[in-house]
C-alpha cells in the first residue's frame, strides 16, 4: 500500500514539470508581460521600469526564467505575486478558505440531495417520481455553471433575497459569533447552488443505475431468500455495494474542490482562488497562475490517489499490491 | 488622541453632525498601500486617504495651495522652495509629525546601493547610482537626471534645493506623499521597506499603517472590501473647532469594473460614484426610488486620439516598420490634416455619445480651462477640403476611391484596444467617415497588452486609437508624450535626435515650459506647443467625453467642483445618521 502511495507521489514531479513549462512557454507567448499596463501609463518613468524589469529578469529568454523560478520554488520559495507585491504562498493563503469552505458546501449539499434521490428513483423505478427526477437532472446537466450563475445573479438582483457578490457582509466584523456564521451562510448560498446543482443530477443518475444493478444481483435474491425485510436488504446488502463506484467520483470531487468553483466565483463575485487566479492570468502575474496551476494539479493527482485508496478500503475485492 | 494642533486648518462648511458612514466601490483589487511601490489608480486613491503631503491643489481654481506646509517661500533664484509645516500635528498613531518625516520620505527616494565592502555607491553600466529603492518617485522626481535636495532648518522647516530651475517642483515635490520614519526607519535600514505595507499587513496588522490624512485603514477583505476608520488625530477642524472628518468609516467594496460599481450605485447600495457617459442613462433612472443624485460634471480630462505610425526605423529582419510608400503619406502634414478633415467629430458625439461628449481640437482637454488653448487650428468636418488636400499631395479620386499619384490605393489599418466600448463604436464611425473621403480603412481590434506592445516594442502598425486619462495637474507632466526623445512620444517614440523640425521646436518649447516659474510666460510657450500641435496633427483629436458624478441626497456639505469631483472636501460630508 505505502509503495503504491509513493509511486502515485512521484508521478506527480514529472508532472508538474511539464504543466509549469507549459504554462512558462504560453506566458511567454502571450504579447506583453505584467509591466505592459503600466508601460501605458504616462507618470511612471522609464527608467523605473527598466530596474523592475531587471529585478524580475523579464529582460532574460523564459526559459532562463523557467530555470530561475525552478531554483526558487525547489527551495520552498513559490516567488512573489509581481501585482500584489506578496509572496505567492501568502496571496493564496488569503484565498484558499473561502474556496474551500465554497467547495465543500457544494459537495455536500449535492450529494445529501443526490445519494437519496438516486436511491429513491430506482427504488420506485419508472415511476413519475423516477421520470420527472430523470428529466430533471438532464435539464441541471445540459445548464452551464456559468449561465446558472448568471440567473443567480439576476435573480439576486430582482428579488433582493440574497447579497450580490463578497463572502461577508459589510457590517460583518461588529457581528455576533452567531450572526458571523448566519452572514457566511447567507453569503454561500448562491455560489453553492451555481456550483452544485450540476453535480446533483450527475451523481442522482450515477446513484440511480449502480443502485438498479446492485438490486439485480445474485447476494440480493440470496438476502430475500434469508427472508430479510426489504427495508434491510435495501439499505444495507444494496446501498452498501451501490455506493462503490461513487467512492471514485468523489476523488474527483476532491481534486476539483478548489479548481472547480472557478467560473462561479467569477461570476458570482466570491472572492477566492478562482477569481484570483483569473485576475492573474489577465494581468500575466505569472507566479500566481503556476502556484494555483500546480495546486490544481496535485488536488488532482491526490484526488485520484484517494479515490484507489478508499474503495480498496470500502471493497475488498480490490486488492492494491496485486500489481507487480 | 492628541490634543488639536496649533496650526489646525479650520474648514469652512457648514457645521454637520458626526458618526455616518460612507459605503463605495473600488474597482479591481487594490494590489499595495506603500506607496513606493503603488502603480495602480486604486492603489492611488487608497493610499490618498491615508497619507497626506505638505501641498496640494485648489479643486476649485487648480492652484497650489497648502496642505501639511501652511505657507512657503521660494528663493529670488527660484531655487530653495522652504516650506513651513503645520505645528502641532500628529500621526494617526499619536506620534508628533516633523520636517524629519519628510526628510526621510525623500531619502528613501533617493537611497543609494553601497557596496557591502568599500561602502562605495555602486553604479549600473550607464554610469548612474544604482538605488536601494526603486520608486515610481526615485526617477519622477528627479530634474534631468540629477536629485534636488532636502535640508531640514528646524523641527517645522524643511528646504529643498534644486539643480537647475523646474517649475513644477511645487506640485509635484510638494505633492508627494509623507512617510512616517518612526514607523518605516527600521525597514529603510535593513532593506525591506519596499515589502512594508504589503495587502498582507493590511491583513494582519493594519495599525502599522500610519498616516496624516483622515483615514486609517481598519481592515482588508481581499477580494471584498477594505474598511477606513477616522483618523483620531487628524489636523483640520470645523468652524466650532470640533475635529474632523464627520463619517466614522468609509467601507470600500472591491468590484471587479466600472459597470458593476455603476449597477451598485444605481441600486442604491453606495454613496458615491463616478459614471461613464455610456452609462449615465440608465443609472438616472434610480433617482427617485433610491434618492439620488447624478450630476453632470462637464468635460473630463481624457483624451481620445488617432495616430500614424512615423517611425522610420526598421525591424530585426531588415524590414521597415512602416511600408516606405505610406510612409511618405503618413509624414506628410497634409495627409494628417486631410484625414483630420474628414472626421465627423459632430457624428461620433451624437452615434457615439448621444451628446455626452465635447469637440476636442487639441491636446488639452477643455477640462484643464487653465492651460487650454482656444486659438489654435481647427478641423470642422469638411469633405471637399479633405478632398482638396489629398490631390495638393498628387492623389487622385477614380469614381469614389482614392489613389495616390503612382496609383496605389489609399488605404491602412487602424488597430485599436476591444474592451473599450465606445473607442471601438468610434473607430466604426471612423472607419465610415474615412470611406466618405475615398480612403480604405480596416479596422483592428485587439487586447490591450497586444496594442502596448505594438505601439511601444514592435512598431508593427499603422495607425491607431487610444486615449489618454487622468489628466496631468501641470503641462510638464506630459514631456513623456510631447518631447521627442520620449518614452510615449506615441507617433515616433524614443527618438535619439528630433526627426522633425517642429519636433525639436516642441522640446525647445516643453524645457522652457520646465524651466520658468511665471505662469504666464510657461502659458505662452505651452500655448505654442499646442498650436504646433494642432497645425502638425501626429496626433489626431477626436473627441473628450463628459464625466458624470452620483451621490445619495442624504450627504451635506456636497459642493462638487469639476477639479475635485464630489469628495474632494470628504471631511466635511455629513449626513443625518438614521437608526
Amino acid at each position: 500500500m505505502i509503495a503504491f502511495i509513493l509511486r502515485r507521489l512521484l508521478t506527480l514531479i514529472p508532472l508538474l514539470l511539464g504543466i509549469t513549462l507549459l504554462v512558462f512557454l504560453l506566458m511567454s507567448l502571450a504579447p506583453g508581460d505584467f509591466l505592459t499596463p503600466v508601460r501605458a501609463q504616462r507618470d511612471v518613468p522609464a527608467e523605473l521600469i527598466q530596474a523592475i524589469q531587471t529585478e524580475f529578469g523579464l529582460d532574460q529568454p523564459w526559459y532562463v526564467q523557467y530555470y530561475k523560478w525552478l531554483g526558487n520554488v525547489l527551495q520552498g520559495n513559490l516567488g512573489h505575486s509581481w501585482a500584489f507585491k506578496v509572496p505567492v504562498a501568502d496571496l493564496i493563503g488569503q484565498r484558499i478558505w473561502a474556496t474551500f469552505l465554497l467547495s465543500l458546501c457544494a459537495f455536500v449539499f449535492s450529494w445529501a440531495i443526490a445519494i437519496p434521490l438516486g436511491v429513491l428513483a430506482a427504488v420506485y423505478k419508472d415511476s413519475i417520481f423516477d421520470r420527472v427526477s430523470a428529466v430533471l437532472a438532464y435539464a441541471a446537466l445540459s445548464i452551464p455553471e456559468f449561465f446558472l450563475a448568471l440567473g443567480l445573479v439576476f435573480f439576486a438582483a430582482q428579488t433582493g433575497w440574497f447579497p450580490l457578490g463578497g463572502a461577508t457582509s459589510i457590517d460583518y466584523d461588529y457581528l455576533s459569533f452567531g450572526g458571523k456564521m448566519l452572514d457566511r451562510a447567507h453569503h454561500l448560498v448562491l455560489p453553492t447552488l451555481a456550483l452544485g446543482i450540476g453535480s446533483i443530477a450527475s451523481i442522482m443518475r450515477i446513484m440511480r443505475a449502480n443502485f438498479l444493478d446492485s438490486m439485480r444481483a445474485g447476494f440480493v435474491a440470496t438476502a430475500r431468500a434469508k427472508g430479510l425485510r426489504e427495508r434491510v436488504v435495501m439499505f444495507k446488502h444494496v446501498l452498501r455495494n451501490a455506493i462503490n463506484p461513487l467512492v471514485s467520483a468523489f476523488g474527483f470531487a476532491f481534486s476539483s474542490l478548489l479548481s472547480g468553483a472557478l467560473m462561479v466565483e467569477i461570476v458570482l463575485q466570491y472572492p477566492g482562488l478562482g477569481q484570483l487566479m483569473y485576475q492573474s492570468i489577465l494581468r500575466e502575474d505569472q507566479f500566481v497562475v503556476l502556484a494555483s496551476v500546480m495546486l490544481g494539479c496535485s488536488m488532482l493527482v491526490l484526488g485520484n490517489l484517494l479515490a484507489d485508496i478508499l474503495l480498496a478500503w470500502s471493497d475488498p475485492r480490490i486488492r492494491l499490491e496485486r500489481k507487480k | 488622541m492628541q490634543p488639536i494642533p496649533v496650526d489646525a486648518e479650520v474648514v469652512d462648511f457648514s457645521v454637520g453632525e458626526f458618526g455616518a458612514n460612507i459605503i463605495e466601490t473600488i474597482e479591481g483589487d487594490v494590489a499595495t498601500v506603500n506607496p513606493l511601490v503603488n502603480e495602480s489608480v486604486g492603489g492611488s486613491l487608497v493610499i490618498g486617504r491615508i497619507l497626506d503631503s505638505l501641498v496640494t491643489m485648489d479643486p476649485k481654481t487648480g492652484e497650489v495651495i497648502p496642505n501639511l506646509a501652511k505657507s512657503w517661500e521660494i528663493s529670488e533664484d527660484n531655487l530653495q522652495y522652504t516650506f513651513h509645516l503645520r505645528k502641532g500635528v500628529h500621526w494617526s498613531d499619536g506620534e508628533p509629525f516633523t520636517a524629519e518625516d519628510v526628510v526621510f520620505t525623500w531619502q528613501t527616494f533617493f537611497a543609494k546601493q553601497s557596496d557591502p565592502e568599500t561602502g562605495e555607491v555602486m553604479t549600473g553600466e550607464d554610469g548612474r547610482p544604482l538605488y536601494r529603492y526603486n520608486s515610481r518617485s526615485t526617477f519622477g522626481q528627479q530634474i534631468n537626471g540629477q536629485e534636488p535636495q532636502v535640508e531640514m532648518l528646524d523641527d517645522f522647516t524643511v528646504r529643498f534645493t534644486t539643480p537647475e530651475v523646474y517649475a513644477p517642483f511645487l506640485l509635484f515635490g510638494g505633492g508627494v506623499d509623507i512617510l512616517p520614519k518612526h514607523i518605516l526607519y527600521d525597514a529603510y535600514e535593513d532593506g525591506t521597506l519596499m515589502d512594508q505595507w504589503s495587502l498582507q499587513t493590511a491583513i494582519d496588522e493594519p495599525w502599522k499603517i500610519v498616516g496624516l490624512n483622515m483615514f486609517v485603514l481598519e481592515t482588508y477583505r481581499p477580494g471584498e472590501r477594505m474598511v477606513f476608520a477616522r483618523n483620531p488625530n487628524y489636523w483640520k477642524v470645523n468652524t466650532q473647532g470640533e475635529r474632523l472628518p464627520y463619517v466614522d468609516r468609509v467601507i470600500s467594496k472591491i468590484v471587479p469594473d466600472g459597470n458593476s460599481s455603476n449597477v451598485a450605485f444605481a441600486q442604491g447600495q453606495t454613496d458615491f460614484e463616478s459614471i461613464g457617459p455610456d452609462n449615465v442613462a440608465w443609472v438616472r433612472r434610480g433617482e427617485e426610488r433610491f434618492d439620488y443624485t447624478v450630476l453632470d460634471m462637464g468635460p473630463s480630462s481624457s483624451t481620445n486620439f488617432i495616430w500614424f505610425n512615423l517611425n522610420p526605423g526598421k525591424n530585426a529582419e531588415g524590414e521597415p516598420f512602416v511600408a516606405p510608400y505610406k510612409f511618405d503619406w503618413f509624414s506628410d502634414k497634409r495627409f494628417r490634416q486631410a484625414i483630420s478633415y474628414g472626421i465627423n467629430r459632430e457624428g461620433i458625439i451624437r452615434g457615439v455619445f448621444f451628446n455626452r461628449a465635447d469637440i476636442l481640437n487639441g491636446y488639452v482637454s477643455p477640462k484643464r480651462k487653465f492651460w487650454y488653448n482656444d486659438e489654435v487650428r481647427k478641423y470642422p468636418y469638411q469633405v471637399e477640403r479633405s478632398r482638396a488636400l489629398f490631390q495638393e499631395m498628387g492623389f487622385e479620386y477614380r469614381g469614389q476611391e482614392l489613389f495616390d499619384a503612382e496609383g496605389r490605393r489609399v488605404e491602412f489599418t487602424l488597430i485599436t484596444n476591444s474592451n473599450n466600448g465606445l473607442r471601438v463604436e468610434m473607430a466604426t464611425v471612423f472607419k465610415e467617415n474615412m470611406a466618405a473621403i475615398g480612403v480604405d480603412v480596416e479596422l483592428q481590434f485587439l487586447d490591450f497588452n497586444t496594442i502596448v506592445t505594438k505601439i511601444s516594442d514592435a512598431f508593427d502598425y499603422e495607425a491607431c486609437m487610444l486615449g489618454l486619462g487622468g489628466g496631468a495637474p501641470d503641462p510638464y507632466a506630459g514631456k513623456d508624450i510631447l518631447m521627442s526623445g520620449g518614452r510615449m512620444h506615441f507617433w515616433y517614440p524614443q527618438q535619439q535626435s528630433p526627426a522633425t523640425e517642429w519636433e525639436a521646436r516642441i522640446d525647445e518649447l516643453m524645457r522652457e515650459v520646465g524651466r520658468h516659474t511665471e505662469v504666464e510666460v510657461r502659458k505662452e510657450y505651452f500655448n505654442e506647443v499646442q498650436a504646433i500641435l494642432a497645425e502638425q496633427q501626429p496626433f489626431i483629436f477626436l473627441v473628450s467625453a463628459k464625466e458624470y458624478a452620483g451621490y445619495r441626497n442624504r450627504w451635506r456639505n456636497v459642493e462638487p467642483t469639476p477639479l475635485g469631483g464630489v469628495t474632494w472636501n470628504l471631511e466635511s460630508l455629513w449626513s443625518e445618521v438614521s437608526e
